[in-house]
């Protein structure tokens, strides 16, 4: 079997699974999770074996799927590249252990069929981002995971704040998708081709220039999908969805989607281009860690944490690392899709009591679940040897490293900012940890928790306990304790992964050098000062696992801004309710009144008039009828001899 | 020959074709208004015999032929029209046939 029929057969399943799900197994219950579930085992099982077997070459091929005259036509096909390769593992697996974490999840649930419908189209829908090879099948993907993620999110359709959340996310993303399709119009009618691996040879063979207006305008299908500024007001509602989804498509794969699409188009992002993101990326890690503080929901808290990283990859691409970005990803597929399969074994556990004061003194009730929450805690905090150490550490290196070796000032803004978000992660998760696990139980609920079923315990061992801890440990090749544990990870994965990381130049490696040359080893200090720093502050702070938020008791006004996350929802409504409504009632005047009233009444009377008129002719008496024609005739007649002029 | 000349003609032909236009808008009998519409066929076609005469040219005869033989086919048809409503409606006068109007 040659590899792309095995990418065809990877991508085909869950579509096949989504298929018998929606048409046979609508009122399945368990019969459709386990359809669902063995779908995605046969993705993770096919995906490793196709990628122990990929020997690092690039792979393309395409069918044409629209032949348009001589010179147009439209193709759809595969391009598996080191990213894609990355992106893959990580949806196959995160995928897979998300599927069996939702069979427990969802067990009282009463839709099942419909959640694992949903879930198997997202897989279907999130592997054909991964390996489409041109952009308008990226697109045609891109609006099949956002449908998914809609539909998934007002899973809970008879609640209101959940239909809510799907419009709001549905209406936000039009507008990130509409900018999205323009610039995939202007690159297709510019470069003559959609086609990704022919665009990047044309910049590449200086054919054509990259254009700055196009990454721009792609860079508005990436804000709307990864809700990065001004775009991420969306994210946070979405939590209204179940949580297997909130960790599943808002967390690890879809909302990383568009820092994978970024990478892919990279060749096309010029300078400019890059700054842009570079700020807005830097810009989000600290808005949204400000944000979470001020948030008592747990889940809303993670999904702020997740815009937060999200920033940081953006701000890896911005600093010309995407191979960075790349990694950043899959550490943080691992440990925040832990963290939220923690929260939703802890919401289940509490009976849907999602209010962090609500809970306490968990640890004891239930271990695995907070030993994953504490290792995830500490690896997105970027604590050394762990995942997230090894590639968000690297991005506030790299963003140094880019200001030592002279490249501009942006650099040390960038720096500045994610150090600062560093520094609020940690307060942040330390707040949330010490909140739910630690102190005694503030509510009945709570006091009656235990630990999760099987379904739910063993994705948080094998995500949290072991990725969330050792996914980074195979970069470094000497590992850690003399590459000990390099054998937890087979070496085939290891190397596709290294590759991965460093194969779109310069990706983590030439951050790390950058960083090693400016030789500022304070920055290592500095970050890891600032996560002590942050992790005792919220010991003293929240240690006893309080009821109620001590911030909000001690700085009210502080806590409202956090709150209200910045106001920027009541910007937005303001924005629609006044001044798009007064812009839409002014429009709907022009129609009535102008374009109904007189161009098409007015049309139509003109017309009835006439007939009004000639109605009156046409009595009936054929002497009636011989007048006016006569009349007509000596009209005319009169005309012809040139008596009336 | 002499004496009589065009003007002659043409007058009889006006006073044909203004009998026939009258006999058309005033007779109510659709037999009738039907020979006044010949009646008005054939003054046309005095007035372009008598041109053809005096102009010296064969334009107006050739003109006359095919109204002739143009005037023979419509009366076939028309005829047959005018017998078909009778016998559908029994009645040839006009103003009772007004199954069309309002």
């Amino acid at each position: 079997m040659n590899p792309l029929q095995l990418l065809a057969i990877i991508l085909l399943t869950p579509l096949v699974s989504a298929g018998v799900i929606c048409l046979f197994l609508r009122r399945g219950g368990y019969w459709a999770s386990a359809v669902s579930v063995v779908a995605a085992f046969v993705i993770m099982v096919l995906s490793f074996v196709f990628l122990i077997q990929w020997d690092g070459q690039t792979l393309t091929g395409s069918l044409t799927w629209l032949q348009l005259g001589q010179d147009y036509s439209f193709d759809l096909g595969f391009l598996f590249n080191h990213e894609a390769a990355t992106m893959l593992a990580v949806v196959a697996f995160v995928g897979f252990w998300i599927h069996v974490f939702s069979v427990g999840y969802m067990d009282d649930d009463k839709d099942k069929g419909r959640f694992f419908g949903g879930l198997s189209i997202f897989m279907f829908s999130m592997l054909g981002i991964v390996l489409s090879d041109n952009l308008f099948m990226v697109f045609v993907f891109w609006e099949l995971v956002g449908f998914s993620s809609y539909m998934l999110i007002a899973h809970y359709w008879d609640k209101d704040f959940a239909a809510a959340a799907s419009k709001k996310a549905f209406i936000v993303n039009r507008i990130g998708d509409f900018g999205f399709l323009v610039g995939i119009a202007w690159a297709y009618h510019y470069y003559g081709t959609a086609d990704i691996s022919q665009i990047t040879a044309q910049i590449a063979s200086g054919q054509s220039g990259a254009v700055t207006g196009i990454g721009l305008l792609l860079m508005c299908g990436f804000i709307g999908k990864s809700a990065q500024f001004p775009l991420q007001v969306w994210l946070t509602d979405a939590m209204a969805g179940p949580t297997p989804v909130s960790a599943l498509i808002h967390a690890a794969t879809m909302v990383a989607a568009g820092i994978y699409f970024m990478v892919r188009v990279f060749f096309l992002l010029t300078p400019f281009a890059l700054e842009w993101i570079l700020w807005s990326g830097a810009i989000m890690t600290v808005f949204a860690g400000f944000c979470a503080l001020g948030q008592n929901d747990i889940k809303k808290t993670l999904a702020y944490s997740t815009l937060a990283h999200l920033g940081y990859m953006a701000t890896a691409i911005g600093l010309g690392f995407p191979g960075l970005a790349i990694m950043h990803m899959a550490m943080h597929a691992c440990f925040k899709a832990t963290l939220f399969l923690c929260s939703g074994s802890v919401i289940h556990a509490c009976h849907h009591e999602q209010d962090m004061f609500k809970m306490g003194g968990l640890w004891k009730k239930m271990p695995v679940t907070f030993i994953a929450f504490l290792v995830a805690t500490l690896s997105i905090s970027a604590v050394p040897f762990t995942a997230g150490y090894y590639s968000k550490d690297t991005i506030i290196a790299g963003a140094w490293g880019k200001f030592a070796a002279g490249h501009g000032d942006a650099y040390a803004w960038a720096f500045g900012l994610t150090m600062l978000g560093a520094l609020l992660t940690a307060l942040y998760m330390g707040r949330m940890l010490f909140v739910v696990f630690f102190g005694k139980p503030n509510s009945e609920k709570a006091s009656h928790a235990h630990e999760s079923s099987p379904w739910m315990s063993v994705p948080l061992v094998v995500l949290g306990w072991v990725l969330s801890l050792g996914a980074g440990w195979f970069v470094y090749h000497w590992g850690w304790a003399d590459g000990v544990m390099n054998a937890l990870v087979p070496a085939d994965v290891a190397q596709f992964m290294i590759e991965g990381y460093s194969h779109a130049a310069p990706g983590w490696e030439g951050a790390h050098h950058l960083f090693e040359e400016s030789g500022a080893h304070w920055v290592e200090y500095l970050s890891i000062g600032c996560i002590i720093g942050g992790f005792l502050f919220t010991f003293f702070f929240y240690g006893r696992g309080p009821a109620q938020d001590r911030l909000q008791v001690k700085a009210p006004g502080l806590y409202h801004v956090f709150e209200r996350h910045g106001w920027f929802d009541d910007i937005y409504d303001f924005y629609v309710t006044h001044i798009q409504q007064r812009f839409a009632d002014f429009v709907a005047f022009i129609d009535t009144a102008v374009i109904g009233g007189l161009v098409v009444r007015g049309s139509g009377a003109v017309a009835g008039l006439v007939g009004m008129v000639s109605r009156s002719l046409h009595v009936g008496s054929i002497h009636g009828y011989v007048y006016w024609f006569i009349a007509g005739v000596l009209l005319f007649g009169a005309f012809a001899l040139g008596l009336l002029r | 020959m002499s004496g009589i000349g065009l003007n002659a003609y043409l007058f009889v032909a006006g006073l044909l074709f203004a009998l026939g236009f009258f006999g058309v808008l005033l007779r109510r009998n659709t037999l009738v208004i039907y020979m006044c519409m010949e009646l008005m066929l054939n003054a046309v076609n005095l007035a372009l015999v008598a041109f053809s005469r005096f102009n010296r040219t064969m334009d107006g005869n050739i003109f006359v032929f095919f109204i002739i033989t143009v005037a023979a086919a419509e009366v076939a048809v028309g005829l047959a029209i005018i017998v078909a409503l009778y016998r559908k409606r029994r009645t040839v006068q006009v103003e009772e046939l007004n199954a069309l109007s309002n």
